[in-house]
């Protein structure tokens, strides 16, 4: 149950899910100790602590979250805007390489503003060899729907939750995590 | 915020507002003066109008849902009115003297009352003859009730404008007698032998025989040339400059208060984040530079993270002139003034060239013409176009990329790589702009409404406006009459209006309808953004759609100051509605 869950949360709402794509190698072993420097999927027997974050346009509700070193988080992640927006967990560069994904994603017609085409998607897979869109520390959702992320955070990093939907980040969907003891 | 910037423009504390913060503590009140003041760009002096003692006036800070109050006072010895541009306000208000009331007389005071039901950024001029020019303008900031879709810690204003050393009314005179006076760049007879010797006599001389037939030359970008930008009042060596610290965000409110300059604005070393056009938000696209039309503004983010002093550069569309600003983490910093680009050359596209004049035509202008046909096209079936790029963008190139390398690659500078074709302007048009960083060059094409404000619907009849002219007569018009000659345009109070904008004209013409918002489509549908001012460049048809809502009469023009003087106008009635007894005609004129 658990481990099908945690799947579920993760990648069902990611574009690799959506078009029936294997999940990379970065995802092989969620979990398995090997902590990044963002941290790594956790399991939700270890989650003490729900945080809800709801997405705005385009903004997070709240816009800056508190968490212990090394705790492990489920998220609750509701889109409330009437675009698609992302919750992602990195470091201030890595989603700054993460935002020319996006947009290639838009470019090739899978990432629209309201929705995700999954056919485009599909046919994005077939061309490029990859979905483009399938990081555990990511959910991206289209309007009104939600979706959960379980992480377990690092000791120490300089993380943000962000949007790489191309111009949200730019224009502040971002947020700052607060690593505390 | 600079000191310097606060003197100069003529913020008095009390019910003026300030640019960053600060609520005024009597909110609703506020008054101007028009005054007479000196106009210093450090280049000449001269005499102007200005607000409260300066030019540009103060920054007007409104709230959404607010009621104003605005005291006028003219000091001037002539009529004076003030037009609160892109604000949707009863007519009786609006400020075109002849129209809405019959302006404000020297000495006068005159009281404006309306409701503010809007937010974001405009601005407000003189609506009598060439006081705007002259310098009677200021901005408008509305702050808004809700929380905005983008978040920032800074703000600044950036108005623009082409100061000339000569008043308005001495440049009017001077273009009717004698269209030319102020271009500099007009073709010279040793041009025409040049161009012989490259292209051959006959060709060359073919060829001015065309533009001849025009009225026109193929440099006739910028009618008034000679003019000194400015960026709140300040020159380039003046160097407007506002402060930041990096890492901040950083919103600025780009408008251009210009009598007759379009300007390409960057900020080198900065990606800009454009998130409100005509003071509606759009769906946020990053951009390397975009061109604002006289009386646009634009609201961008941009987030330097450097310590170091950054450009904002305005570089007028016809490359006669720049303007450089700059953001500095200090003040007392300069950045680097980049230098000015080539002169773009109009091409037969920008003619709207009819396939019947082909035969003299010279064959270094037509790269174009192959898809020439489409400048007379339908703008509406072309707008999928900018999209329809995208799809069949080469994908063998990509592919074979190394995925590993994606997330690293510069992905903007891909797409702009490519010179995208874009349907607001002719195909081949000699004035398609490209961003100075190889990034993406914001077009029309790229506008979204954030939040729509109308329900999309079937337009229930469309008015076809030529935009007309006699470039050597110095004659503007639309549909080929000039406005003293014209009746006015009557809609229908609760129709929706398609607007069929078709440019006959060389030049590019900024239309600007009062009272009611212009639906741009641009192909985006439901998200087709909302404007004041619409951009119609030579050789192309633009559509626009509009609510009527707004009962009373409005003015409907150019706003480039000589061509609405010159005729380019018309006045607006709108018959029925809620206050249709309240809306008589006022004094013509
Ligand atoms: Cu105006
Ligand atoms: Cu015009």
């Amino acid at each position: 149950m658990t481990s099908k869950f945690i799947a579920k949360a993760i990648y069902s709402i990611t574009l690799s899910a959506i078009i029936g794509a294997t999940s990379s190698a970065a995802l092989a072993d969620p979990g398995h100790g090997k902590a990044t420097r963002i941290g790594a999927p956790g399991k939700v027997s270890e989650a003490a602590r729900t945080i809800e974050i709801t997405m705005h346009d385009n903004y997070y509700e709240p816009e800056n979250i508190s968490v212990k070193e090394g705790e492990t988080v489920r998220f609750i992640i509701k889109n409330a805007g009437e675009f698609v927006h992302e919750f992602n967990i990195a470091t201030a560069d890595m989603h700054k390489a993460h935002g020319p994904e996006m947009m290639m994603m838009v470019e090739q017609g899978v990432l629209l503003a309201d929705k995700i085409d999954r056919d485009a998607a599909k046919k994005m897979q077939a061309s490029m060899g990859h979905g483009m869109h399938d990081d555990p520390n990511s959910v991206l959702l289209e309007p009104g729907k939600s979706g959960e992320m379980i992480w377990r955070f690092p000791e120490r990093a300089d993380l943000e939750f962000a949007c790489n939907v191309p111009g949200h980040y730019e224009s502040g969907m971002v947020g700052q995590v607060k690593l505390s003891r | 915020m600079s000191f310097r910037f606060l003197l100069r423009a003529g913020v008095t504390g009390g019910a003026l507002a300030l640019l960053v913060g600060g609520v005024s503590a009597m909110a609703g009140e506020y008054s101007l003066t028009v005054d007479p003041v000196q106009i210093d760009t450090g280049k000449f002096t001269r005499q102007g109008i200005g607000y409260n003692g300066a030019s540009p006036g103060p920054v007007l800070k409104f709230k959404e849902g607010e009621d104003v109050v605005i005291r006028v006072k003219n000091n001037l010895s002539e009529q004076t009115s003030i037009h609160w541009h892109g604000l949707i306000l009863p007519y009786d208000q609006d400020g075109v003297p002849g129209i809405s009331y019959a302006g404000i007389a020297p000495g006068e005071i005159f009281t404006y009352r309306f409701p503010i039901v809007q937010n974001g950024t405009y601005w407000f001029h003189s609506h009598s003859r060439f006081q705007e020019p002259d310098g009677a303008f200021g901005a408008i900031v509305i702050e808004p009730k809700k929380r905005e879709p983008f978040r920032y810690d800074r703000e600044y204003v950036v108005q623009l404008t082409d100061a000339h050393p000569h008043a308005g009314s001495r440049i009017m005179r001077n273009l009717k007698m004698s269209a030319d006076y102020y271009n500099r760049k007009r073709q010279t007879i040793f041009d025409f032998f040049s161009e012989a010797r490259e292209k051959g006599l006959s060709a060359a001389f073919d060829n001015r025989m065309m533009w001849g037939d025009m009225r026109m030359m193929p440099n006739d970008i910028e009618d008034m040339q000679g003019f000194t930008p400015l960026i709140n009042g300040w020159s380039s060596i003046q160097n407007w400059t506002g402060q930041f610290k990096p890492g901040e965000r950083i919103r600025l409110r780009f408008i251009n208060s210009s009598a007759m300059t379009y300007f390409d604005i960057r900020i080198p070393g900065l990606e800009m984040t454009v998130v409100q056009a005509d003071g509606n938000n759009v769906q946020p696209v990053a951009v390397g530079e975009f061109r604002i039309a006289v009386a646009e503004t634009y609201d961008v983010i941009v987030q330097p993270t450097e310590d170091r002093a950054y450009a904002v550069f305005a570089e007028s569309m016809g490359r006669t002139a720049g303007v450089r600003g700059t953001l500095a983490p200090r003040d007392g910093m300069a950045a680097e003034i980049p230098e000015l680009r080539k002169d773009p050359r109009l091409t037969m596209a920008d003619m709207g060239m009819d396939h019947g004049n082909m035969s003299g035509m010279d064959h270094s202008n037509m790269s174009g013409m192959a898809q020439g046909k489409v400048s007379g096209m339908d703008h509406s079936k072309m707008s999928g176009m900018a999209q329809g790029n995208m799809p069949g963008m080469d994908h063998s190139k990509m592919s074979g990329m190394a995925q590993g390398n994606m997330p690293g690659m510069d992905h903007s500078r891909m797409a702009g790589a490519a010179k995208k074709a874009d349907s607001f302007y002719a195909a081949g048009s000699g004035l398609l702009p490209s961003a100075a960083n190889g990034k993406k060059f914001l077009s029309y094409g790229d506008l979204k409404a954030q939040k729509p404000l109308y329900v999309e619907r079937e337009a229930t009849r469309e008015i076809e406006l030529r935009l007309t002219g006699n470039m050597e007569r110095y004659i503007w018009s639309i549909n080929g009459v000039k406005y003293k000659d014209a009746e006015p345009l009557r809609l229908q109070y609760g129709e929706r209006v398609r607007f069929k904008f078709v440019n006959e004209t060389m030049m590019t013409h900024p239309m600007h309808l009062h009272g009611m918002w212009s639906i741009l489509d641009n192909g985006n549908g439901k998200w087709n953004p909302v404007k004041h001012t619409i951009s119609v460049a030579p050789g192309t048809t633009v559509y626009t759609e509009t609510e009527v809502d707004a009962p009373g009469q409005w003015a409907f023009h150019c706003h480039l100051s000589y061509h609405a003087d010159s005729g380019m106008f018309r006045k607006v009635v709108v018959e029925g509605g809620p206050n249709a007894a309240a809306a008589s005609p006022a004094t013509g004129g």
